[in-house]
């Protein structure tokens, strides 16, 4: 393996790779070593195009792009010599020709790396006085992304995605010199279903998503890490909270799971936290407090226990691995067999999106849960998790102890259904298509009482008297 | 000393098969074919060729970069765009001696085992496209291309010639291979170089119409013979472009390392009897000379001493009458509308030149602007994907070295002191 030096620190790397991926791969970019970029993203082909990651290599006279430039034994790179940072200097200040300085109303402030560049190697006050060049403000590229065009500094990352991810190529530059312009091809519209990703890789505020634009500056929101639950993916993702509420999801990079993507419908699924939510707690058709309701659970349990009736258990992929261990461990002291769960299914692609849409399929199955949508047939109780299964299954089963976390046809048929905290409002695990383990953390706290699934089958398995 | 390359351009037979041939034509290609094709490389290295299409580079080195296996087909692209202001001497080759471009085409790929040629023509060239395209079609109506060229087994050519759509980026050797292969006109980044990943992704030698033109003679007539014109390091000849205030424009095959004096000379020397103002010695993107170096050999090694280049040997001549405020204007109007766009520098670069030099000329920049006029150009210069940011920066430098006069005289004035310099 070639080793070499990055301002005199020696690492030993693997070949083939350019500086900026080094860097990466070690996790040394941001982290001790500063080589700014715009074009240049981990995930895309190398543009080469903003010059912005320029170095200084020794014995090489002219400056070097770390983007497109491999690793040698024996290379030499200075990434804060004088040479450098006039380069960088000089960079930022012929992008600022052109790009407003409306940081102020500019959705992307705080997050905008053009704006972080020019703090640290801007210069400090403009020396153009020319009139910037006249551009288009808040031009729909599509159904999802909003485009103000006077901010684009044409990195290209937005086309190299569409061309290389979803392969749908809506996007291109056209024109040449001062008046490039990114562009729709002509007659189509971005819209496909990794669109808002462009919004994520835009190093500036060109590119916004038209769900997240304007409703709340980030330096008022916190990120917490989470899972995305929509499919068996599994893909890592952040959720912007501020004063308990979630108000986007954003990709977390997890080269094993999604690279940096998410899809616009895993994107846009953290509406469903705060809509057609099971708010109240019922019983027998009536609306009762979570106590009443579990005590309710707890009796029924009891009954069908003490008439040796028949329990069946229906667990949901959107449970996590401890609420599914915890209904395992219930059905088994009830002397229920194994839970039944059905998958729901959809379309799949070839880069994130997976048939199964839940994210814990694979959790149900480590676990012995039996996949099925056949009909539940004569019982006594069905204690259910979750909602995959239509109401139309439950048809011969006298009760149902729903714990669940949306309304639907089974939670208005049901004889005890108890609130359940999403996925956004509690801590745990999901396995995904591949077996990958993978946690997450509570994002904001649930604004009506709901449990998770584990601490209400708790309170009603201590409700009917089991140990 | 006899010219070669031009000798036959006044003969319109020259441009057919027969013609050709009737002038000797084939006899360089016939005894490369005698030789095996890394004979053929080191003879163009040993002659020491130079491209002509403005950097400047050994052409036998350049060739020695093509890979030795056979695995993926080999591709030869001939720059023929030709769309730097100032240069006109590809034109005149492609329209006057096509034959001699083909036949050191099918040199070049029985040198480097080539299957197929691509020559690329600027789209506005529309005479030498159908000049060049008859002359392919004759020779594959003779069977001397395609399948066994020129009846040789297991060397198969064929030759395209293209025409391109007119975007002076599509003259950079990459820029060209994009636009050839059917996308927009821009650069691409290097590693990988074409001689491993080129057009279509094919190992590929790019050069230019006028190298090639050059490569039969040194193969029929010797390396010697080539060496004895020109200087040491920039041997044989080149078609000079002459334009501007001169009383004769036109093209002239001079060896190279003739002094500039001489060259003017055959132009016939400045119009009117005026003074000469300045020279730019190799196309629009090379920094202007004073009067004061018209005894300067034009050959690379000695216009780069004096902070200029050769370029293309477009020789473009200025009288006492021309404003270089308004030269200025109008170099940095055509790089900014030129750049493709692509590097920072090179997009945002231009066009603050291009401004700063309008204002300058119109009389209504200050002695900041002037001072940003000598800094961005700086910002520019060695920082892009291609050289085209350094082309654009180069003769704004130039003129502000040799004529910084014009610029403070503008400022002082508050106007343009050449009432009768050219129109913008």
């Amino acid at each position: 393996m070639p080793k070499i030096a990055i301002d005199s620190v020696e690492y030993e790397v693997p070949e083939g790779r350019t500086i900026l991926q080094v860097l990466d791969d070690l996790g040394l970019l941001g982290n001790g070593v500063e080589v700014p970029h715009y074009c240049w993203h981990p995930k895309l082909s190398v543009d080469g195009s903003c010059r912005l990651c320029q170095v200084e290599i020794e014995g090489v006279p002219k400056l070097q792009i770390a983007c497109n430039t491999p690793v040698a034994n024996g290379m030499k790179v200075h990434t804060k010599s004088d040479r450098v940072i006039a380069a960088r200097r000089g960079v930022m200040e012929l992008l600022l020709i052109n790009h407003p300085l409306d940081c102020p109303i500019c959705d992307q402030a705080g997050e905008c790396k053009l704006q972080d560049h020019a703090f640290d190697w801007g210069v400090p006050a403009a020396r153009t006085t020319e009139p910037r060049r006249p551009a288009k403000k808040a031009v729909d590229l599509g159904p999802t992304i909003v485009f103000d065009q006077e901010r684009c500094i044409l990195c290209r990352r937005c086309v190299r995605f569409c061309r290389e991810i979803p392969k749908t190529g809506e996007l291109g530059v056209v024109n040449r010199g001062d008046e490039s312009l990114l562009e729709l091809f002509p007659g189509s519209e971005l819209d496909n279903p990794y669109s808002m990703n462009v919004a994520d890789i835009c190093p500036v505020g060109a590119l916004t998503t038209r769900d997240f634009r304007f409703k709340i500056r980030v330096w008022f929101t916190d990120d917490v890490e989470s899972v995305c639950n929509q499919c068996s993916r599994g893909c890592n993702i952040l959720a912007s909270r501020s004063n308990n509420k979630v108000y986007r999801f954003l990709p977390r990079r997890n080269d094993a799971v999604n690279d940096t993507w998410i899809c616009d419908h895993g994107r846009m699924s953290y509406k469903k936290n705060s809509t057609g939510r099971l708010t109240a707690p019922r019983a027998d058709g009536r609306e009762a407090s979570y106590t009443d309701a579990v005590k309710r659970a707890g009796e029924l349990v009891r009954a069908a226990l003490d008439a040796k009736g028949k329990i069946v258990g229906v667990a949901s992929p959107f449970a996590s691995n401890a609420d599914l261990a915890a209904f395992r461990d219930l059905l088994a002291a009830l002397g229920a067999g194994p839970a039944r769960f059905s998958v729901p299914r959809g379309e799949s692609d070839a880069i994130l999106i997976e048939a199964e849409k839940a994210p814990n399929a694979a959790g149900c199955r480590a676990l012995g849960m039996v996949e099925s949508n056949e009909q539940l047939g004569r019982a006594d109780l069905a204690l259910v998790l979750g909602h995959t299964l239509t109401a139309e299954v439950f048809g011969d089963v006298r009760n149902i102890v729903l714990i669940d976390t949306h309304e639907s046809a089974l939670s208005a048929r049901a004889t005890v259904a108890l609130p359940a905290r999403t996925f956004l409002e509690k801590s745990g695990a999901f396995t995904n298509s591949r077996g990958l383990v993978q946690s997450f953390s509570a994002v904001v706290e649930p604004t009506i009482e709901a449990w998770s699934e584990s601490d209400a089958l708790a309170q009603i398995a201590a409700a009917a008297g089991i140990a | 000393m006899k010219n070669y390359l031009s000798e036959h351009y006044g003969d319109d037979s020259f441009q057919t098969l027969a013609g050709y041939e009737a002038k000797g034509g084939f006899a360089g290609l016939r005894k490369a074919l005698a030789q095996t094709p890394e004979q053929v490389v080191e003879i163009v290295k040993a002659s020491g060729l130079r491209g002509r299409g403005g950097a400047g580079f050994a052409t036998g080195l350049k060739w020695s970069f093509m890979p030795k296996t056979n695995e993926r087909m080999k591709v030869i692209v001939v720059n023929g765009d030709e769309s730097e202001p100032g240069s006109f001497k590809d034109r005149m080759i492609m329209e006057r001696g096509p034959f001699e471009v083909l036949e050191g085409i099918i040199i070049g790929a029985w040198a480097m085992g080539a299957q197929r040629a691509y020559i690329y023509v600027r789209g506005e060239y529309t005479r030498a496209i159908r000049t060049l395209e008859a002359a392919v079609k004759e020779l594959y109506g003779k069977k001397r291309l395609g399948k066994s060229t020129f009846g040789v087994k297991g060397f198969d050519l064929d030759i395209v010639v293209h025409s391109g759509a007119g975007a002076y980026i599509c003259g950079e050797e990459t820029g060209l291979l994009e636009s050839l292969e059917g996308k927009k006109g821009q650069p691409r980044k290097k590693p990988p170089f074409p001689a491993q990943h080129g057009a279509f992704g094919l190992p590929t030698t790019v050069n230019n119409i006028e190298t090639f033109a050059h490569v039969p003679f040194i193969l029929d007539r010797g390396v010697e013979w080539f060496k004895s014109r020109g200087t040491e390091k920039s041997p044989g000849t080149t078609l000079f472009g002459v334009s501007g205030h001169v009383e004769r424009p036109g093209l002239f095959e001079l060896p190279l390392g003739t002094p500039l004096r001489e060259v003017l000379g055959h132009a016939g020397g400045v119009r009117g009897g005026r003074r000469l103002k300045g020279v730019m010695p190799g196309g629009l993107s090379m920094p202007v000379l004073p009067p004061s170096e018209l005894e300067v050999p034009m050959a690379e090694e000695f216009l780069s001493q004096r902070g200029t280049h050769l370029g293309t040997g477009g020789v473009m001549v200025m009288d006492e009458s021309v404003c270089m405020v308004r030269v200025a204007t109008v170099v940095s109007y055509f790089f900014r509308d030129e750049s493709c766009g692509q590097c920072t520098q090179c997009r945002e670069g231009t066009a603050w030149v291009h401004k700063l030099c309008q204002k300058i000329e119109r009389g209504r920049a200050s002695d900041a602007d002037l001072a940003l006029l000598s800094d961005v150009p700086k910002l520019m210069e060695g920082q892009t994907i291609c050289a085209f940011a350094d082309a654009a920066a180069w003769p704004i430098q130039g003129l502000l070295r040799h004529f910084r006069d014009d610029f403070e005289a503008h400022l002082r004035e508050q106007k343009c002191p050449f009432p009768e310099s050219f129109e913008l």
